[in-house]
Parts: structure tokens; sequence; C-alpha cells
């Protein structure tokens, strides 16, 4: 897209696969995107759509019956350009990459953190391992890290166990042990979906604080819509492996053109609007992966659903910044201007 | 933590006092006494009813039951553990001999299947489906399977009759002087016991660290870009270690008293042969000094097992701070 010098991360035709079974689970089947310097990429979608495995595929994170099977993810790193795709997976320098230049943040802060070691510990690893700084500055910096996530008394916590603290501080220690070495990238997958509200706004709160300082480029993994028109920039709309539509918060939101994306937004509640608002879940459930419909993925579940539909619709740019994949865009979009 | 080793060593007392009550009664519902079984059969029946009486009066046994608890209580807690009614040997004298010998047999036992199991259950779970984790799970089963005797016996009939590579039994023979001497003959019992505890601790180490594997925490470590080693050995031994200690520990006692068998297939001079001995020979004194020191090996051991599990895992949090 625009300047190639403000994308911190390019994605294309990525496709990974897991192999279960003797049988194939296509579950990223050819996903492009760009993640630009400080701005907030939301992936959405269902469950089972393929969000973390995109994220845990850029982590080089798969478990061990997934494979990158093709397509190519660039990371921009002091101006050289890596493609993450070629490197060992636990190799070197994938894990030179994994920490201090994409960081991840997990859905339920109570187990991605060690039972057994003080936040203080396993936040000065991700240090040690990328940083030179020697024990005292390592300690100070968790310190200081703690104290910039909003953690009262950082010096007392800091040797404390991940038990005695409660979900959203441990939610505020994980982005710290992910912010640590500064990361051009920070992936979180539903960083709040284990959180209660009030904490979920601080949480994002949060984060876009560090997007604003930092200029982190984030990738936010949701499947809520209220959070993707808080906090996005640019919006990815995930179903069966592939994005139907992405564009900027404002194009998806305000112009859905792909029907499911539509059904995703009206299948939210919206507040203020009182108790007699139409909320249409969206019917059915997705397809068996492994045995899933042929061309538009989601055509079965479609009200607009045609002939036509049972080749896969290719990727249409509406203008410069808005795609969608689906054969009557046109239409739709003419309906719901 | 210090309190609650103290709270814990209050119970410890009144705990030991009523198991040795226990045990104490039970010896007297069981048919026979001492003098009983110091009368060969031949002699039974010249001896006459007096005789008999004028012996239990010698020996005290016919004093009514508590009395003899009370007695036999008092000069215990003042450290005199009495003598044996069987051989009249001074029963310290009999621990003194019996006591190392086992603890050197278990203790290497021990420690060698702590290392191994652990090591091999790891090694088992990282490579978890290839031939190696297969092979082991089957050496794993075997050892679980075949009683010790049995395989103590093959190992004799291998290694010391066959091979001649090492003694048949024994632990101290007149001409052994140096450590290096009595090496030889630990070898094969200590091999034989250790290989059946090392199978059991292999299974657990292996499904502890597959079970912490599976957990977020270690991909949390992962993606900060930590070697493979870190990543399991730091982050998922250590957490899987938790119940490895736990088995471990309950093992502690089992190492005094579960030693008997390889102690009589290898002719090693311990305190399990010991125990069945004064048991058949109704030898109160012996009996009771022996079952209130595994009394004592089973409270320790779980001590120790509460004090390491707080060490290792601060999830669990001992008593009131």
């Amino acid at each position: 897209m625009e300047d190639k010098n403000n994308i911190a991360l390019s994605v294309r035709d990525l496709k990974t696969f897991f192999y279960t079974n003797n049988r194939c689970n296509k579950a990223v089947n050819g996903v492009s995107f760009d993640v630009e310097k400080g701005k907030t990429l939301c992936i959405v979608g269902e469950s089972g759509c393929g969000k973390s495995v995109t994220a845990a595929t850029i982590m080089q994170l798969l478990p061990t019956l997934s494979r990158i099977e093709e397509g190519e993810i660039k990371f921009q790193k002091d101006n050289k350009i890596i493609n993450i795709e070629k490197l060992e997976k636990n190799g070197k320098e994938m894990r030179e990459i994994r920490g201090s230049d994409i960081a991840m943040i997990f859905q339920d802060p109570m187990t991605a953190l060690n039972p057994v070691y003080t936040v203080g510990f396993q936040i000065s690893e991700n240090l040690k391992y990328h940083t030179n700084l020697n024990k005292k500055e390592i300690r100070e910096k968790c310190i200081s890290l703690l104290n910039d996530m909003g953690i009262p008394l950082p010096e007392k916590r800091v040797d404390e166990y991940p038990h005695s603290y409660s979900g959203g501080m441990r939610q505020r220690a994980m982005i710290a042990m992910a912010m640590a070495c500064n990361p051009k990238i920070l992936i979180a997958d539903e960083p709040t979906t284990a959180l209660d509200v009030t904490i979920q706004a601080q949480i994002f709160e949060l984060m876009d604080k560090l997007k604003k300082e930092n200029d982190t480029a984030i990738i936010l993994i949701t499947h809520d819509m209220g959070v993707v028109a808080e906090l996005a920039d640019n919006v990815a709309v995930m179903y069966m492996g592939n994005i139907v539509e992405a564009g900027t918060a404002d194009d998806v939101l305000r112009r859905p053109t792909h029907p499911y994306t539509k059904a995703l937004l009206e299948s939210v509640p919206v507040l203020g609007r009182g108790k007699n608002q139409d909320i249409n879940p969206i019917k059915g459930s997705t397809p068996d992966p492994y045995n899933r419909p042929i061309g538009c993925q989601f055509a079965p579940r479609c009200n607009w659903q045609t002939e036509s539909c049972d080749v896969m619709p290719e990727i249409t740019q509406i203008n410069e910044t808005h795609q969608v994949r689906c054969h009557k865009y046109e239409q739709f979009f003419e309906k719901y201007k | 933590m210090t309190t609650y080793i103290i709270q814990r060593l209050f119970i410890f007392f009144p705990m030991l006092l009523v198991i040795s009550f226990l045990v104490y009664s039970g010896l007297e519902l069981s048919p026979g006494d001492a003098v009983s079984h110091m009368i060969s059969p031949e002699l039974a029946s010249t001896i006459t009813a007096e005789q008999l009486d004028a012996m239990r009066e010698a020996y005290g046994l016919n004093q009514s039951f508590l009395t003899r608890y009370w007695i036999w209580l008092t000069s215990m807690v003042q450290g005199d553990m009495g003598y044996s009614m069987a051989g009249g040997v001074a029963i310290s004298e009999i621990m003194v001999k019996t006591v190392p010998a086992t603890l050197e047999l278990s203790m290497v036992a021990l420690f060698f299947s702590t290392i191994l199991g652990c090591s091999l259950g790891v090694i088992s779970a990282l490579k978890r489906g290839s031939g190696t984790d297969n092979s082991l799970t089957v050496a794993g089963m075997a050892g679980v399977s075949i009683p010790e005797f049995f395989f103590g016996l093959v190992a004799i009939l291998l290694f010391a009759i066959e091979l001649k590579w090492l003694p048949v039994g024994g632990r101290l023979l007149p001409h052994y002087e140096t450590l290096w001497d009595r090496i030889p003959n630990i070898v094969l019992p200590s091999l034989v016991l250790a290989l059946m505890m090392t199978a059991g601790a292999m299974r657990y180490a292996r499904s502890s660290m597959l079970d912490v594997l599976a957990r977020e925490f270690i991909t949390t470590a992962r993606s900060k870009g930590m070697p493979e080693w870190r990543v399991n050995i730091l982050h998922g031994f250590r957490v899987a270690l938790t119940p490895v200690v736990v088995l471990i520990g309950f093992r502690l006692p089992l190492l005094i008293g579960g030693s008997t068998i390889i102690e009589q297939v290898y002719q090693w001079p311990g305190i399990g042969s010991m125990f069945i001995r004064s048991v058949r020979a109704s030898d109160y004194p012996l009996v009771m000094t022996i079952s209130l020191m595994y009394v004592f090996v089973v409270l320790t051991a779980s001590l120790i097992i509460d004090v390491l599990t707080a060490l290792i895992d601060p999830r669990v949090r001992l008593g009131k701070e």
C-alpha cells in the first residue's frame, strides 16, 4: 500500500494448515494484510476462524501438527526485510525477534504467567536475553515497567508471585513483560476476554498509550465489535481462514460491504438503544473445517447467496483502503448506503 | 514456615505415643508370648506350668498389660530401648548394626532412581511419540510390573553367577577394609531396588511434564524468545517437579520397610529381615523400637515433603504468616 516505510509487518497470501488424523484443516487460507507503525489493526471474526492461528504464525508459535504452507511474512528490522516464514521455528534468529521485536500478550493472564516464578523474574528474562543491561539495571527497568503499567508499590510487587496479583494486574504484568524491550509490534490475542469490563477499559487505555508513546504497531485480535470501534485504526474481518473485508475502521464499521461484517455488527446490542432494539444473531454456525462449502465460505449462512457464490470471490478494491471479498458487494453496498 | 514446622512437631509426639500404644496392644492380642517362643518344641512337653510361670515372672511378663506398657514407655523416654527378648542383646546394639546397612542400601537406590527417573521422564515427555519414548514406556511398564525378588534373582544369576562380575550377596566381610572393597556388594541390590523405583518415577515425571508443557505459560516463555532448554527445564520441569517430589517423598518410609525383600534376596543384614524375625518371636521391645522408627520416618518424610513443596511451589503457603 502507501509508503513502504510505514509498514512494520506485511503478510502476503499466508497459508497455515493443521494436519490431524490424515486430514487437513486449512486454518489460515491465504491471508494478506499490512500492519502500519503506530497503528492498531484489529482482526475480528467468530471463534475458530483463524484469528489466533494467524497470530501464532507470525510468531512461529504453532503447535507441532501445523505448518506454514506458503506465503510471506515480511518484517522490517533495522531497514532490512526479514522473511519470518523462512526462519527456523525455534532457531536463534526467530528467538531474537520474539520478545524483542514482536511481543505477544495472551488471552488468559491467569494461565499465561508461570506460577512458580516472581513477576519480576519473568519480566527480567526478556531483558536478560534481548538487552545488555546488568542485573541492577534490569531490576530497575522491571520496577519502572510495572510502575508505567500502573501497578501500585512496584518495588514490592516486583518480588511477588503471580498468584498474589489480581486478574487485571496480571494482564498489566503481561503487558509489562511484552513491552520490556520496546517491541515494534505487539500482538494481543483477545487480551481482555478473561477480564471484567472496567479492567478491560483500563487495559485498552494502557495499550493505546503505549502505541502513541512508542510508535508500536498493535495487532489486536478480538471478537468484540465495541472494542474495534474504540481502538482500531484498521480492521480485517476474518471468516474461515480468509479475510473477507478489510479497511480503515471507518470503512468497515460505517460502510460494511460484506454481508458477514454487516451480520457481525448487527449481532451486537448497542448501549442506550433500550430493550426493544433488533439483535440479529448470525444464523447457523461456522462450517466444519474438514467439510467446507465450495466457493464463498459464508454462502450457506448468507441472505444474499446466489449461484455465483459457488466460486470463491476474488478480493475487490473498493477504494484505496477498503477491500472486500464478495460477488454481490455492489448491490449490497447500494442497499445499505 | 517456621511456625508451620513447629506446629507439625507438636502433633508429632502425641502421634508417636498413640501409635506406640496401638502396636503394643496389637502384640498383646496376638497368640503366644515371648516365653512360648523361647522354648524349643522338643522341650515343650517336659516343662511344667510352674516353670513357665517362673520364666514369665523373670521377664516381667506376668504383670498387667498397662503396667508393662508404662514400664516400656518410661524407659524408652529415658533413652533406654531395652534388650531383645529373643537374643538378650541390647536393642541399641542391634540398631547400630542394622540401621546403617538399610540406610546405605536405600539411600543409594533413592539417589539414583530419583535422578534417573526424572531425567528419563523428561526426555520421554519431550520426545513424545518417538522411538525413545515408546521404548522407555515399555521399559517402565516392565519395571513397574516385574516383582523385585524375581528381578533380583535374575540379576544374581546373570551378573554374579554367570558373568562373575559382582558378589552374590552380603554386605561386610572380615577382610573388607576400605570403602572400595564394599562397593561391589552394594551395586546389585541397590541397582535392582533403584530400577524398580526409577520406573515409577519416570512414568510420573513423564505425565507431569506433558501436562505442564501443554500449559499456556510455556507458550509465553517461548514468545519471549527463550531458548528451548530454558523453556523446557526452567519453565516446564520446575513446575512439573512438585508431584514428582511428593511421590519420591512418600517413598522415604518405603525405603526403610520396603527393601525387606531385596535384603532377603541379597542377605543384606538390614532392618527389614530383623523386623520379620522379631515379630515371629513376639519380641516386644525390638518390635516396638523398629515400628516406632518406621512411624518416625513416615512422619518425618511427610514433613519433608511439605517443606519441599512449599519451596518449589510458592502457591503452597504454609501456616499463617
